[in-house]
């Protein structure tokens, strides 16, 4: 069967938010919030294959499932979020709790329980994290020890406990990772299982339509069968090989529950007349509480788009590109989530209106699959080895391509983007022959940084190349206002930031000549015209969301 | 048994607002949907479907992209989709409409039942339907809430002024179909959007169903659209309470401020 093209795409998302419009109203939603509790059924319903069949996208085809590409999972997580990113997260659950399977697994394997995921609707958690051991899994303290029996291992006696998994309380399989005697490994292992139990709830600040519970482990035995790929100690690369993705994943999170908050303040700021009009009239709310962050989100998808595209080309990795897209989207929605409260005044504080919830909520985004300065500090790794061996070209290079984009196309702000490179390849360049990033906080907002360019930089190239991202509800001409306003507003955070960095670290550095070396002047000239870009936009908005 | 059901893409007209100075619709962002009613009278064909083992095409005239509501029609469960696309159809109104989808329809060949929804929501005229049966030399029965068929017949409940009628007529047939306020459409789950891939939709312009294209767009369309326009917004009324006497010297005093009354 052929993969899902584009209108299958809008057939499951229409699907979706038909079903949250008719089953999940905002009052049950804000019930479910309040006693903390999930809606098991409607997760059920969702599985469900004549209602929805959800997870049906993560499971292969061959096994029973729709082979889902990285873009439908994608969109399918935005849309998510937009219903509830407990919910969500829940979803989510299933599908990062399957990924070992899919990336070790046995062909035996992954027929074996892909088949009974499908099938059985079998809801999934991914148990990894333990109390010492978060972003570190390198501190693993759960343990696998070899059952032997005529001299042969037959299977593995587990102990220890893990904390904090989504769906803990309530899944049926649970893949684990526990220190085996060959490394660590993941196994799968039943609920029911004996000697496995699962702790209460957590009373959590958001997410509260998410299951989180901690899982205890006392000499719990699994099969030798149901050990991941049949091989000890490929626990840490499978992890990584996914978090390319799973972390795209949390990126389209962000996207959804930042729009959902600050779409629900467009329409409240529609209606809301004071001093004698509407407040979506109004420009210093529109600049300063609305419109940047729309700009910020069509920056995040292009880069989510871009980035989901190539993941299908090759498959794994692009744990570097996963780091950025959830740092700058997770960010981003963090945000907007926050100035939605604001724009909405009083109202927006309590809890009859959603964007108190989705703050709530959304925050989630920006600590699980790696908190926002794991990722700062992953970004910053990936990119630095990629400096030094080019001996500081990496970046200069890539200005080069966005020179040319601007001869041929002065309207995306390919200039301003190619300046920004130039930056922040010079920042880089006098943070290496000065040994800057032995501070910690340095090497964290260079993380910052690149990811800011590195975001602005694909927005400017998809709109050069005339490609409005699917998702998206602006024409061509409004994105590439965006990616102009964008790409300036980048260009000079990197080079203000940098500098900041620089010198802040290396008092001994001439002041004049760092400045005039990240080319600063040039860089605050573009930002000629950029309120009367943001006035554009704003109307567009205006435009679009207009009841 | 073979159910050939008419369906439209219209923009979600929950969404649309009349530009009140150009008098175009603003379509920017709105979002197209499968016309309600359409959508209900192609569950109502699955129905009968499911009972009978009839086969289901759905037929929609449009721009290439309203092949989005064929295939929408197909993962909800029908067997094939036809979509009349071409320049020569552009500008069509009902009557030429139902030229096209009647010429279509015997393109397609045998048939014994033609459902169509009512109305499209966004031209709210009901006169595509009832014009396709003249054109098909076929009966109609409008309105109807509910249908159940069997080899030979059909029997509808017909809404009418103040109540219903049941009816039974021979097969074939063209029914237009109005559905309950509370009617909530189906949508298809992930998988049967995916398989809906594989069937076929069939794209035919006015040459492949031998139309006379003197019949169609503009030039076939006797009506002509003058204007259209958002109706006047009304002042909003005002709600007293009180007993009837106070409700009845309030009501004095209104027409005397105005001057209805001295």
């Amino acid at each position: 069967m052929a993969k899902n093209d584009l209108m299958t795409r809008n057939l499951m998302l229409d699907s979706l938010r038909q079903y949250a419009k008719n089953r999940i109203s905002f009052n049950l939603l804000r019930e479910h919030d309040a006693k903390n509790e999930i809606p098991l059924d409607i997760l059920k319903e969702m599985y469900d294959h004549d209602i929805l069949g959800v997870h049906l996208l993560l499971i292969p085809e061959e096994y029973g499932g729709l082979g889902g590409q990285t873009t439908e999972i994608y969109r399918i997580c935005e849309q998510l979020a937009r219903i509830d990113l407990g919910i969500a997260t829940g979803v989510f659950a299933t599908f990062l709790g399957s990924d070992p399977l899919n990336v070790g697994g046995t062909p035996e394997q992954k027929a074996k329980w892909f088949t009974k995921i499908a099938q059985e609707n079998k809801l999934v958690a991914y148990g990894a994290t333990e109390a010492d051991a978060g972003s570190d899994l390198v501190s693993l303290r759960t343990r696998a020890e070899h059952v032997v029996q005529n001299g042969r291992v037959v299977g593995y006696k587990i102990t220890g406990s893990k904390m904090w998994i989504s769906n803990g309380g309530v899944a049926d399989i649970y893949t684990v990772l526990a220190l085996a005697p060959g490394g660590p490994s993941w196994f799968i292992v039943e609920r029911g299982t004996p000697g496995f139990t699962q702790d209460v709830h957590e009373d959590k600040h958001g997410i509260r339509l998410s299951n989180t519970a901690g899982l205890a482990f006392d000499e719990v035995y699994v099969p030798a069968e149901n050990l991941i790929g049949l091989k000890e100690g490929q626990g840490f690369l499978q992890a990584q090989a996914v978090f390319g993705y799973t972390r795209l994943m949390v990126a389209a999170f962000g996207l959804g529950g930042g729009e959902e908050a600050v779409e629900t303040a467009l329409e409240y700021a529609g209606q809301r007349i004071q001093a004698g009009g509407p407040l979506s009239q109004k420009q210093g709310f529109m600049l300063k509480l609305i419109t940047p962050h729309y700009i910020r989100f069509e920056a995040a998808r292009a880069y989510i788009d871009w980035t989901a595209k190539q993941l299908e080309v090759n498959n794994h990795g692009l744990a570097t590109e996963g780091a950025i897209a959830k740092l700058y989207a997770t960010e981003s929605g963090n945000k907007a989530a926050e100035d939605a409260i604001q724009a909405m005044g009083g109202f927006g504080y309590t809890k009859e209106f959603a964007v108190e919830k989705i703050k709530r909520d959304v925050k989630i985004t920006c600590i699980y699959e790696g908190t926002s300065e794991v990722l700062e500090m992953t970004i910053f790794r990936g990119r630095w080895q990629e400096h030094l061996k080019s001996r500081g070209q990496y970046y200069i290079n890539q200005a080069a391509e966005f020179d040319a984009l601007h001869a041929q196309n002065p309207q995306v702000g390919a200039d301003s983007v190619a300046l920004g490179l130039r930056a922040l390849a010079r920042v880089l360049e006098d943070c290496r022959a000065n040994k800057l990033t032995r501070h910690q906080y340095v090497t964290f907002m260079l993380g910052d940084l690149i990811s800011e360019m590195e975001v602005a930089a694909v927005f400017v190239r998809q709109c050069a190349n005339k490609i409005v991202t699917e998702g998206s509800r602006f024409d061509l001409a409004t994105l590439c206002t965006m990616a102009r306003i964008n790409a300036r507003q980048s260009a000079f955070k990197t080079a203000s930031e940098g500098l900041r960095l620089v010198l802040g670290t290396c008092p001994a550095i001439d002041t004049a000549q760092v400045s005039q070396a990240v080319n600063l002047v040039a860089i605050e000239d573009k930002m000629r015209g950029l309120i009367d870009d943001m006035d554009t936009v704003s109307a567009k908005l205006r435009d679009i969301f207009k009841k | 048994m073979h159910i050939i059901v008419c369906i439209k893409q219209v923009p979600d007209s929950t969404q649309v607002k009349v530009d009140p100075k150009t008098g175009t619709l603003i379509r920017a962002g709105v979002p197209s949907i499968l016309n309600p009613y359409d959508h209900f009278a192609l569950e109502k064909a699955l129905e009968i479907k499911a009972k009978t083992g009839a086969k289901v095409t759905v037929l929609s005239m449009g721009p290439q992209q309203a092949v989005a509501v064929l295939r929408l029609a197909l993962a909800l469960g029908a067997d094939e989709g036809v979509l009349l696309s071409s320049r020569a159809f552009a500008g069509s109104d009902t009557w030429a409409t139902a030229y096209a989808l009647a010429t279509a329809v015997k393109h397609i060949g045998s048939f014994d039942l033609v459902l169509c929804g009512q109305m499209a929501i966004d031209g709210d005229t009901a006169q595509t339907g009832p014009e396709m049966a003249y054109h098909l030399h076929i009966p109609q029965i409008t309105f109807c809430e509910s249908i159940d068929a069997n080899g030979n017949t059909v029997v509808v409940k017909k809404l009418i002024e103040g109540g219903h009628q049941i009816l039974q007529a021979d097969l074939p047939v063209l029914v237009t179909m109005t559905m309950p306020h509370d009617y909530v459409a189906k949508y298809p789950s992930f998988m049967a959007a995916h398989k809906a891939q594989d069937k076929i939709i069939r794209t035919w312009t006015e040459t492949d169903i031998g139309a006379d294209p003197h019949k169609l767009g503009l030039e076939g369309s006797p009506t002509r659209v003058d204007r259209i326009f958002p109706p006047p917004t009304r002042a909003k009324g005002e709600v007293y309470s009180g007993s009837a006497v106070e409700l009845a010297n309030k009501f004095v005093e209104i027409l005397k401020k105005e001057r209805v009354i001295k």
